[in-house]
């Protein structure tokens, strides 16, 4: 029997599952020169423009399921492509290409296609030569059906596979179909990547970033992925497929024990009410939002729109998406959080050395004005709705939280003189994660409507670690008292100024967490859809005082080891599971 | 046979996506449609020439449309070109 071979990547969505490998891969094609005898020559011309017919075809079989499962935003940018492969000049320019040098077609192709994608290349605009990117997309496809090759589509993976490629393309990833594919294990990426968001959102297990996955594994192999510890297993030998079935077994029960706690209102046993509520990142999720028992959104990340297409998104699409999600949550809350990523990811001709003390999230918004006005503005005209609430990311200085509002002041009187309807009752908040907006929580408290802490970002930045890198990864523990000390602060100072205090960050949706966060006051605590039956299940068994004494205690250890050894043994051992998913 | 000198003023410029809407409209009329930039023109029916131009926003063009519904035509594209549709 084969040996069993243990393949390590990134876990990027939880959940285990086995499956047969269907291998997804987008062949190269080579371009060979071959003479073509005139009496051959309409043939080849043929030959070409049934290759754009067959291409044509697969564009818009991949448009019209985009269109309909995520929507036509999605699909603007095959448009595009379309119009590449139908464009009169470059069909012109191949007939002419192929007649006058009596060579092949795909030769010819080819070479008109370089021609453009060098002119593009030479433009000063980043976004023209990135323009290049689709010509090429296109072009590969027109060559491989030209040479006979199948593309080997997402669409076409039959029922129970894994899903094992080098990358998915955003077209692609958006086109899988979670009845049939099983996981999900890609060569690169990481857990903000495209395939890795789509993988959450559609509760498939996925690993990502497995290197050397392709050379490995082979189409039709049996496997095991493991997305909560981040492995492929590859020939499991009976004792591992025995595990696995049993975890498969115990995680299926479990679900079923946590079920009845979706409905469930998140209160402690002597009455504190805590708000329990999602963090999604396609508006799509609202759905699972509820079935697990939501309150309300608590940081709907808007990232999505920039990473899933070219160019930034308009004011419409963006209203289109929050009015949207706003409706389908009513009267729920619904928390918009505004642009958070690195200023690369809209001006890719922006480097800088070290991205998370540099120029991103709301330093970015800040600096370009007319940028976020189109973001304030959609989230304004969404409001109408009445249940829409805005954040800012990352801020660290009192100036900014003003600045801020001054954009949004000006951008209200702007829809006021336009008279379009908006809610002027918008609660505007911040993520506190920084040490700096931690610490003068309480002079920053009066300026805005509530705190929601981002436990990730705060405890990078208090304990100086990057937890992508493997070295120092160790370190980073967000039970850190140097952490949780901060966390006190800021609920302390949200409730001397009145303003209720959330938190939003993988801290809340660990369930040792919770009686520490009750302990400490927090008014709303907002994680993962899945994992808010766990939560429920804790905190409806927990009482304020005596939280408030474990929250004390721990607020005293050294170290983060020292709080959670004490916090398993605090944790009743009513819980099954708890103690060992933390 | 209509020449127009137009300013782009779409947010922008006439990249892929306003690119696509303008090819996508210019092919629903009879007339021949041209725009030029930089003495360098191209058929207004082709993307992959309108792209070439790199009309960013405030990039001055001169259109031209000819033939039985050139009016219609010129109307309508400028539109998208002055960002008004």
């Amino acid at each position: 029997m084969a040996k069993e071979r243990i393949l390590k990547g990134i876990a990027v969505s939880k959940g285990i599952s086995q499956g047969t490998v269907f291998v997804y891969e987008t062949k190269d094609v080579k371009v060979m020169q071959t003479l073509i005898p005139s009496m051959y020559l309409e043939k080849e011309i043929e030959r070409f423009l049934s290759a754009l017919e067959r291409t044509k075809k697969e564009l818009s079989n991949i448009k019209e399921r985009i269109n309909a499962e995520i929507g036509p935003d999605f699909a603007q940018f095959l448009d595009a492509q379309i119009l590449m492969l139908k464009d009169r000049d470059i069909i012109g320019a191949v007939k002419k290409g192929i007649k006058a040098e009596k060579k092949n077609a795909e030769y010819v192709y080819h070479g008109v296609l370089s021609e453009y994608a060098d002119k593009l290349c030479a433009s000063k605009d980043q976004y023209l030569r990135e323009r290049v990117a689709d010509i090429w997309d296109v072009g590969n496809r027109v060559l491989r059906n030209l040479a006979g090759f199948t593309h080997a589509s997402v669409i076409e993976v039959p029922k129970g596979s894994v899903l094992v490629g080098h990358d998915i393309s955003p077209s692609e990833a958006a086109l899988i179909n979670p009845d049939h594919v099983q996981g999900i294990a890609i060569e690169v990426g990481g857990r903000t990547s495209h395939t890795a968001i789509t993988a959450r959102a559609l509760e498939i297990p996925a690993v990502v970033g497995v290197e050397g996955l392709l050379a490995k594994i082979e189409n039709g192999e049996r496997v095991i992925l493991d997305g909560n510890r981040g492995i492929l297993i590859k020939n499991p030998t009976p004792g591992r497929i025995q595990f696995y079935k049993g975890e498969i077994k115990r995680e299926i029960e479990y679900q079923k024990m946590l079920s009845p706690f979706c409905e469930l209102p998140a209160k402690t046993r002597d009455g504190r009410q805590v708000d329990i509520s999602a963090n999604i990142e396609f508006s799509i999720e609202y759905a699972h939002a509820k079935k697990y028992g939501a309150m309300g959104i608590g940081l709907f990340r808007t990232e999505f729109l920039y990473l899933t297409r070219r160019g930034n998104p308009s004011e419409e699409e963006q209203f289109r998406v929050y009015n949207e999600l706003a409706k389908k949550m009513k009267p729920d809350p619904v928390i918009i959080r505004t642009y958070d990523l690195g200023g690369d990811k809209i001006f890719s001709d922006y480097h800088e050395a070290n991205p998370f003390l540099g120029w991103r999230a709301v330093r970015v918004s800040l600096d370009d004005v007319d940028f976020f006005k189109i973001q304030l503005r959609a989230i304004l005209r969404a409001s109408v709705n009445r249940n829409i609430r805005i954040m800012y990311p990352m801020i660290s200085t009192f100036e900014e939280i003003k600045q801020a509002n001054a954009i949004f002041d000006e951008v209200q009187q702007e829809l006021k003189k336009e008279k379009v309807d908006f809610d002027d009752h918008i609660q505007v908040g911040i993520m506190v994660e920084t040490p700096s907006a931690a610490l003068m929580s309480l002079q920053l408290a009066a300026h805005v409507d509530f705190f929601s802490i981002g436990s990730n970002d705060l405890t990078q930045y208090v304990l100086a670690v990057d937890r992508g890198n493997e070295r120092v990864s160790h370190l980073f523990d967000h039970f850190h008292p140097a952490v949780l000390r901060l966390i006190k602060q800021v609920i302390d100072a949200g409730h001397k100024a009145h303003i209720w205090v959330g938190i939003c960050g993988e801290l809340g949706a660990d369930p040792l967490a919770i009686p520490l966060l009750i302990g400490l006051g927090i008014d709303e605590i907002s994680m993962s859809p899945v994992a808010i039956p766990k939560a429920k299940m804790v905190l409806r068994a927990l009482t304020v005082p005596e939280c408030e004494e474990i929250a004390t205690k721990a607020l005293n250890f050294r170290g983060a080891n020292e709080v959670k050894k004490f916090l398993r043994r605090m944790i009743p051992k009513k819980f099954p599971g708890i103690g060992g998913m933390a | 046979m209509i020449k127009e000198k137009i300013t782009i003023l779409n947010e922008n410029g006439l990249h892929a996506l306003p690119a696509s809407r303008f090819v996508k409209l210019a092919e629903k009329f009879k007339s021949d449609v041209k725009i030029m930039k930089n003495g360098v023109e191209v058929s207004g029916k082709s993307i992959m020439g309108i792209l070439t131009l790199a009309c960013e926003k405030g990039s001055n063009v001169v259109v031209t449309t000819s033939g039985k519904d050139e009016k219609e035509a010129m109307d309508s594209l400028r539109k998208i070109l002055e960002g008004q549709d």
